[in-house]
């Protein structure tokens, strides 16, 4: 019923695919008598319903004009395009117009007509608020969530990495079931690219699958791509033992050293995760570096379809972990005000542990957010059991990672702020 | 339900009951968007029409061979609202190549709409034959090139330099060529590996919709089709042969295409995303799967028995656009076939009598098919190609030239070779001015073909005319036979550093053939010229 109510009182009309039902606002162009008909008729029924809707004392809802925010995000689209997202921005009055793109591509392009960017992680945003200092703006940045770089893969190439050492189940599996998360010994799966292995060598075939490529981790392009560049430092922090640069000339050693680690996977393409879920995923890109919550997302819609989760898909998480945090950068009042209310709204806050987020956890210090657990037993999924031991893998300083990622990826440099890069 | 959600109800039943009716507005003003296509998207016009019906927005199509129209948005002077190309790999490699501060279009949103792999299509004879040679009958690119190479296989593809399927197979067979599990690098395309597996296109055309015609029009000159999957199972449905071609993914993996959807102009915005939504709706993604046999990307369709085996690897795609302008230089027009000769100049002093001879003819022999390596597959003599042998000594002792064409010519070669008659000096410097009278000779009576020279000793020189002497004649030779390379075979006690500087004067490459069988060494070198 609140879905009825979304789509009458739309004044732009975004075109997503679930809004079927007439918008009133634009009524087509004459066609036939009985075409030009029907949808006057939808309009006055729409508004009739929104009448009757509203007059059944939906006391939280004020009569008030709902406004389109228009937003340029990469992955977090999978939060705004959820349609109980949708409807609990709307009871709020907003409405998010989205525009996909990389992280690290919203920093290089214009914002305006935007009222909110909201690049993946700290990296991209960080390169967005300096630009938008130094142009003389202001930007209020907020964090209300939080998700770990981690590898999606198969079940056959998750025990294949375990037959070599490389990969581990982690604890807590209940019993007579197949691990659905594994530790990922980044220092051996690292060594077994610089080694040029291949699939076929490490044993695959035992668990029935062919693959004649080199063992690597896909990403997206990493020019575009803040999960991307992540992953890029956390490599680089594994393979320079444990370490960050801490000067520009340290920073081209660094990256020359992991060139090869990326650079075999040639051209790289978009979306990784809705590759991943897809049914040529597993050839397409067998280890795809994507977020935590892109994939606890993927299984808690399985197990509401199925009623069990995809145990083909299985995840890994690297043994050096980042975290990554998607910023809400608000460059108009709108733009604030939608930020502010995922930042607060406890019902906003709700549903993005119920799309796989983690969410700051006041009670509990520390990486693992205890309603995340919480919500995965309740749904009858396997939480990951992440000791808190893990190595935590530190970025380079923000000049110094962008320094790397130009260097691996040969990609345009994005003006910077002269505040930072040299300064310690 | 309660008494107060009665009307409520009523509402939504109204609504549902007038939803239906105009269903056609689908919650946007009519409008016209312009698209560049990909030629292989003409198939998707009966859809274009549901399309317009449900969204209001026509899709105003040009058609064009995928790189074609890449080369077309590149230059950013078109009035294109859309584009939608089955893939955009080409588009984003030339685009790396546009100079610093201006960034062509490549689409500010793109979606991909449905996949396809570029796959091998067999008659089912010739599909026996190479199963019946290969146990447990997963056939790769390697057994397609090798049975290419014999006359087994001929086939047809698209013309790698104006469509996308061409391009995606020449990328497949050229890395699986490479071998190296990751995407091809510059060195991996220094040598020209598809040789043997080109000699044996028999057909082509610039789209693979033309290919697919062409082959259906002539059947039996041509017995393998290399084109998207999708493609070879609508000609398999389509009755147009006598016998459906069987499809074969081949085992070393496969390039796949995605069919983006690109929005060019930013405007347009609305409009492009309600045909995205349309297009990867299920029950749309249902109809193009079923329309075109092409992989949807909708994970709710449940996929035609046909397109429900997994496949294996997909192979990784070269992200320099050197790497493709070399693959394309080399695989040239199709159409047009020159034949390459090798010209090998092989010492024949007595320190070769026995194993080294041996070895030497073992090498030929798994350069003539004897060898079922991958790496040997692909870089095989092929029909059609010219072999000239030169045994030499203090002089040349013997020469010997062939064109391949059955089996017994090679092992008439593999016996000359190995043909005793051994001298007990060794005329590097000779040789090597002989062999560039013979490149002279062949180019003579057919200019503009490949030819190199491979040098093989296994002693130092002690006879003939100097280095400097060679050098000053070879500088006098014409251009285009200065151009012929040598590829010296480091082996025995031959002096390294002479051959060397062989290499470096004709601007070939020395190969070691001491820490590595002389079979490998020949492999090594084998395409390059």
């Amino acid at each position: 019923m609140t879905a009825f109510r979304a789509e009458t009182d739309s004044p732009r009309h975004s075109g997503e695919p679930r809004l079927k039902v007439g918008a009133p606002a634009v009524v087509p162009p004459p066609r036939s008598r009985a075409r030009r008909l029907v949808p006057r008729l939808v309009a006055a029924a729409t508004a009739l319903c929104a009448i009757v809707v509203l007059a059944q004392g939906h006391a939280g809802l004020p009569f008030r004009r709902i406004v389109t925010v228009e937003a340029k995000m990469a992955s977090k689209a999978d939060y705004f395009e959820d349609p109980q997202v949708q409807r609990l921005l709307i009871r709020n009055g907003l409405r998010v117009h989205i525009t996909r793109m990389g992280s690290r591509g919203i920093a290089t392009q214009s914002y305006d007509g935007y009222d909110v960017v909201i690049p993946s992680g700290q990296p991209a945003a960080d390169l967005i608020t300096h630009k938008r200092t130094d142009e003389g703006h202001q930007a209020a940045e907020y964090a209300p969530f939080f998700s770990p770089i981690v590898l999606g893969t198969y079940r056959e190439y998750a025990e294949t990495l375990q037959d070599a050492g490389i990969a581990t189940p982690l604890p807590g599996t209940p019993a007579g079931q197949k691990p659905l998360y594994y530790s990922l010994n980044m220092k051996k799966f690292l060594r077994t690219t610089a080694d040029g292995v291949r699939w076929d060598r490490l044993g695959l075939a035992r668990h029935g699958l062919h693959n004649g490529n080199q063992v690597l981790a896909q990403t997206s392009g990493i020019c575009d791509s803040n999960s991307a560049g992540t992953y890029m430092g956390l490599v680089s922090y594994v393979w320079n033992h444990d370490s960050i640069p801490q000067n520009p000339t340290e920073a081209t050693r660094f990256a020359d050293r992991i060139r090869l680690l990326f650079n075999d996977q040639g051209l790289s393409s978009a979306g990784k995760s809705r590759t991943y879920a897809s049914d040529e995923g597993k050839s397409e890109a067998p280890i795809a570096v994507i977020y935590e919550h892109q994939f606890l997302a993927y299984q808690i819609r399985a197990q509401a379809r199925t009623g069990h989760v995809d145990g083909e898909r299985v995840l890994l998480y690297p043994s050096a972990q980042i975290d990554t945090e998607p910023q809400l950068i608000a460059l108009t009042p709108d733009g604030d005000r939608l930020s502010r209310l995922v930042n607060d709204d406890p019902a906003l806050q709700k549903r993005a542990v119920e799309l796989g987020f983690r969410v700051k956890d006041a009670q509990v210090p520390g990486a693992t957010s205890s309603a995340q657990t919480r919500f995965l037993r309740e749904r009858h999924i396997p939480a990951p059991g992440l000791s808190g031991d893990d190595t935590k893998a530190v970025l380079p300083r923000l000049g110094l990672l962008e320094r790397m990622i130009e260097d691996i990826g040969a990609c345009a440099s994005v003006p910077q702020g002269a505040a930072d890069g040299e300064a310690p | 339900m309660t008494a107060r959600g009665l009307p409520l109800a009523l509402c939504l039943v109204l609504l549902a009951a007038l939803g239906g009716l105009v269903s056609c507005s689908g919650g946007g003003p009519d409008t016209t968007l312009r698209v560049l296509a990909s030629d292989e998207l003409s198939d998707m016009k009966p859809l274009l029409d549901q399309l317009r019906q449900d969204t209001g927005v026509r899709l105003d199509m040009d058609y064009e061979p995928t790189n074609e129209a890449s080369d077309t948005l590149l230059t950013g002077r078109h009035s294109y609202d859309l584009a939608w190309l089955s893939s955009d790999r080409y588009l984003r490699l030339k685009a790396k190549r546009a100079p610093a501060g201006r960034t062509p279009a490549t689409g500010v949103q793109s979606t991909s709409i449905m996949r396809s792999p570029v796959v091998v299509g067999l008659t089912a004879q010739v599909a026996r034959k190479l199963r019946g040679k290969s146990p447990g009958g997963r056939l790769s690119w390697a057994d397609i090139a090798d049975a290419a190479a014999t006359g087994t296989v001929r086939f047809g593809m698209a013309d790698p330099r104006h469509s996308n399927s061409g391009l995606a197979a020449l990328v497949g067979v050229a890395t699986a060529a490479a071998g190296t599990g990751g995407a091809l690098r510059p060195t991996d395309v220094s040598c020209d590996r598809l040789r043997g597996f080109r000699s044996g296109q028999t057909l082509t055309a610039d789209t693979s919709h033309a290919l697919l015609d062409a082959f259906a029009a002539r059947p039996g000159r041509t017995n393998a089709l290399i084109t998207y999957e999708s493609e070879l199972l609508t000609l398999n449905a389509s009755g147009r042969l006598k016998q459906p071609l069987q499809i074969v993914h081949p085992a070393d993996g496969m390039v796949l295409s995605d069919y983006p959807l690109l929005l060019l102009d930013p405007a347009q915005r609305a409009a492009y995303d309600r045909v995205v939504a349309w297009l990867t709706g299920t029950g749309h993604q249902r109809d193009i799967m079923r329309r075109t046999l092409r992989r949807p990307v909708s994970t709710a369709v449940t996929r035609d028995p046909r397109l429900a085996a997994p496949l294996d690897n997909a192979l990784y795609f070269p992200d320099d656009p050197a790497v493709l302008d070399r693959l394309l230089a080399d695989y040239g027009d199709p159409r047009r076939r020159t034949a390459d000769q090798v010209i090998f100049l092989l010492d024949s002093s007595t320190s070769m009598r026995g194993a080294r001879t041996t070895a030497l003819r073992a090498a030929f022999a798994s350069l003539s098919g004897a060898d079922s390596s991958a790496t040997a597959e692909f870089v095989r003599f092929y029909q059609g190609e010219k072999l000239t042998v030169v045994r030499f000594g203090g002089r040349p002792l013997a020469e010997r030239t062939v064109t391949v064409r059955r089996p017994a010519d090679l092992t008439a070669l593999e016996d000359f070779v190995a043909d005793g008659g051994y001298d007990g000096a060794t005329a590097v410097w000779s040789a090597l001015d002989h062999g560039y009278g013979t490149a002279e000779q062949a180019l003579r009576a057919d200019p503009g073909h490949a030819v190199s020279l491979v040098l093989m000793t296994d002693g130092e020189n002690n006879a003939g005319i100097d280095r400097a002497s060679f050098v000053s004649r070879y500088r006098a030779r014409r251009a285009d036979v200065r151009a012929v390379h040598t590829y010296p075979l480091h082996f025995g006690d031959s002096d390294a550093a002479e051959l060397r500087q062989v290499a470096s004067v004709t601007g070939g490459r020395m190969v070691d053939a001491r820490a590595q069988s002389l079979s490998t060494a020949f492999k090594e070198i084998r395409g390059c010229s």
